[in-house]
């Protein structure tokens, strides 16, 4: 399409993210500079995957038999991206601040790097080139829901670090924890057994994000009673 | 470093970021490609033949578009290119897109052999009535695929229509919901072929003291609309290949000197047809007869061409009918076919039949032909596909001109006794296998004269005179169009890319545009709301309002 068009997909892209920046309140503390270290770790953080992904899976692409769907194999891939907890609890040790602004901005520079790095080259080529596809305003709005997945599984280490987190809730922490590196598969799942269309898959995603994101909200509310934060 | 002194994101847009812009963006679309994507859709497609016959022209005279892709109800100006399948398209619709619209893309069917008589004898008349004129938009072929019906149906059910649709709201909903297409195609500007058309000739020589010669003629092009689609099976492939059958069987018999039949058989085949004039045939003949050594077409008993046999018994196609004693008399008497008598009319801007050439130059010549008339639309059609039951007729047509000549040459009458046929049909045994493999070899090849008369030593011309030479010593003459005045002139290119983008028209931006504004706006007042949020949600989790 057009350069108009490009704008369009940027701006559906970036301003939730800079609003979410902007008014949520963490820009009082001046965090442009953790959330830019945060962007930082999520790459050191991806390359260290795919440094493990290269090294010990066998290649996807080149396997012998075309369309077969192997369930052992693209879990165990999944298992890979405990590693994305790990690189946000560093970005969550490494901001100084009370709980909520910790989460926001490991959060939102973890997002935004990921933004950045995986979404921008593919709307550049994409969005702007004279063929239009729905995908790329698609794409835009996935971004949107991986702001507030992100934000929901910030919360999730934040509290599983707390050694105050009450004892009755923590199952429940670990186990939404637990199930977070499975959370692009699960979705794909329900996608391919409901025969979803790409538009209903986004829509899972967002039900989704949000389901975990106001459990995780509901036990950071319980704790910070508890806390008195 | 600059990220320490920004105090927060906003200043870093406020301060650094405008600047940066000011340089980084113009760079960046500077350095990016003009087409950054390829296309979803990449076809091979085919373009209308062009040729100017006596400097009189034919066919689509241009290649290259970049137009909106519409179907045949909802095109309206020259900026749309029409696509459609072949068989949809009426001769008026075809008549209006020729004088008004930018370009015309027609599919093929998706399977030839299931199309109804009506539909086949449709397509062939507008294939006629399309090469009748020049056309100046460009004009290609597909063929069928499936994301190519996917297009078609989408343009056919597409609500993008100049006409005001009922409401606002309604117009809205269908630039939303449906797909444009900008059909693409780049090829370069039409330029003149160098056409060299060939003629294969090899003799069987009689007994001596004979100077009587019999020539059996052919050609092997073909003659559809789209060059690179066509297999022209009957026309003219099922000549050529009865003309190699009759040269094996006659190879044989004057192979030994007792089996010698008086006259001289001379085989022929020529690499243009009836859609340039037969041009190599009379050049060949000018060459033959106009020479200082022309020997070898002395005393012709008389000249036998042959032409679309696979459709059913042969006919004979006459300029004059044979008299009683003559040769061809005698030959159409053992062959039994019904004549058809047509005078030539050197008025028309084509010759009718491929003997006119050779009567023209007062010989006695016939056309074997399973056509009734000359203006059969079946003679140049992107139909003419191979078949079996064509086959069949194939070779029982050989086998039956065959046993004619044979009779013919041998003066046989029909009183013969058993033993002899016996040893008639076993000499004149007609080699099915070898009919089956030149025929499907010849017509799986393009055989227009665009693309055999521009590579005269390779392709069907080469395997042509290697399989004749077999039989005969074969001689290979290149004709040469005139300079100054060219008989036929024949233009490149004949195949292109086509690119299919689907696009939005440009109000739907302005749609999305508001779109997005009215979700951020919603994003907006969700942050903005979230601090209250949390503290209802919070109240209804722990039962119990927030500790200040």
């Amino acid at each position: 399409m057009t350069l108009y068009h490009f704008g369009n997909c940027l701006a559906l892209i970036y301003a939730p993210y800079h609003m979410a920046y902007k008014y949520s309140g963490i820009s009082e503390y001046a965090s442009f500079s953790k959330c830019v270290y945060a962007g930082g770790l999520y790459i050191f953080t991806q390359l260290c995957k795919m440094l493990l992904l290269a090294t010990f899976f066998p290649d996807s692409d080149s396997s012998p038999v075309e369309g077969e769907y192997n369930v052992i194999l693209e879990i165990l891939k999944s298992t890979v991206d405990f590693a994305d907890l790990l690189g946000i609890y560093f970005a969550l040790n490494s901001v100084p601040g009370k709980g909520h602004a910790k989460i926001l901005t490991s959060a939102i520079g973890w997002a935004s790097a990921e933004l950045v790095v995986t979404r921008t080259v593919l709307l550049w080529v994409g969005a702007r080139g004279s063929e239009f596809d729905w995908r790329y305003v698609r794409s835009c709005a996935e971004s949107n829901v991986a702001l507030i997945q992100h934000a929901a599984t910030a919360t999730l280490v934040w509290l599983w670090t707390r050694s105050d987190l009450p004892k009755k809730h923590s199952p429940i922490v670990v186990s939404l924890l637990a199930l977070t590196p499975y959370r692009a598969l699960i979705e794909e799942a329900i996608g391919s057994i409901f025969h979803l269309c790409a538009w209903a898959l986004v829509a899972v995603r967002a039900i989704h994000a949000s389901a975990v994101g106001l459990s995780a909200l509901a036990t950071y509310a319980i704790l910070a009673q508890q806390i008195g934060i | 470093m600059w990220l320490d002194e920004a105090d927060g994101f906003a200043e870093i847009f406020k301060g650094y970021l405008p600047f940066y812009l000011f340089v980084a963006l113009p760079i960046f679309i500077i350095m990016s490609p003009v087409n950054p994507v390829a296309a979803s859709h990449e076809f091979s497609v085919y373009r209308m033949q062009q040729y100017d016959l006596h400097t009189v022209p034919h066919g689509c005279r241009s290649a290259s578009f970049n137009l909106e892709g519409r179907s045949l109800t909802s095109w309206s100006t020259s900026r749309h290119c029409v696509v459609a399948r072949v068989q949809d398209i009426t001769l008026e619709q075809f008549l209006e897109i020729r004088n008004k619209a930018g370009a015309l893309l027609l599919v093929l069917p998706k399977n030839e052999t299931l199309l109804t008589p009506e539909e086949r004898e449709h397509i062939q008349l507008l294939e006629m009535a399309m090469v009748q004129q020049e056309i100046n938009a460009p004009v290609y072929f597909a063929r069928w695929t499936p994301e190519m019906e996917d297009i078609l149906a989408d343009l056919q059910h597409s609500f993008i229509t100049d006409d005001k649709s009922g409401t606002a709201l309604e117009a809205m909903f269908n630039t939303v919901s449906s797909n444009g297409y900008q059909i693409v195609v780049s090829a370069p500007t039409p330029q003149k072929l160098d056409s060299k058309p060939v003629t294969l000739h090899g003799k069987l020589i009689g007994r001596s003291g004979s100077a009587q010669t019999i020539v059996i003629a052919a050609n092997y092009d073909s003659a559809a609309l789209v060059p690179e689609i066509s297999q022209g099976a009957d026309c003219n492939a099922s000549g050529a290949v009865a003309l190699l059958e009759l040269a094996r069987i006659f190879s044989r018999i004057y192979s030994t000197a007792g089996g010698r039949g008086a006259p001289t058989l001379v085989f022929v085949l020529t690499s243009v047809g009836h859609s340039l004039n037969y041009f190599a045939t009379k050049k060949w003949l000018e060459e033959q007869l106009d020479s200082s050594d022309a020997s070898l077409l002395q005393d012709v008993s008389f000249v036998s061409c042959m032409e679309c046999v696979s459709r059913g018994p042969v006919r004979m196609h006459v300029s004059r009918p044979p008299r009683a004693p003559s040769p061809a008399h005698s030959f159409r008497a053992r062959l039994g076919a019904p004549l058809q008598h047509k005078k030539i009319n050197l008025a028309d801007e084509l010759l009718a039949w491929h003997h006119e050439r050779f009567s023209i130059r007062r010989m006695t010549a016939f056309t074997l032909s399973s056509l009734q008339s000359h203006k059969d639309s079946g003679r140049s059609t992107v139909l003419d596909t191979p078949s079996e039951d064509r086959i069949q007729n194939l070779v029982s047509n050989v086998a039956r001109i065959a046993r004619a000549l044979a009779s013919h040459i041998y003066n046989i009458t029909d009183d013969e006794n058993d033993e002899d046929a016996g040893l008639y049909d076993d000499v004149l045994n007609v080699d099915e296998a070898a009919i089956r493999y030149w025929y499907n070899y010849l017509s799986s090849q393009s055989r227009s004269a665009h693309i055999v008369t521009t590579s005269p030593n390779g392709g069907v011309t080469g395997a042509l005179e290697r399989v004749l030479s077999r039989y005969m010593e074969v001689t290979v003459s290149t004709h040469a169009v005139d300079k100054r005045e060219p008989e036929y002139t024949l233009y490149s290119p004949t195949s292109a890319t086509l690119y299919v983008y689907s696009v939005k028209p440009a109000v739907f931006d302005l749609i999305l545009t508001l779109a997005i504004v009215c979700y951020l706006a919603v994003v907006y007042f969700a942050i903005q709301a979230f601090p209250r949020f949390y503290e209802e949600y919070a109240k209804i989790v722990t039962g119990k309002t927030k500790v200040q």
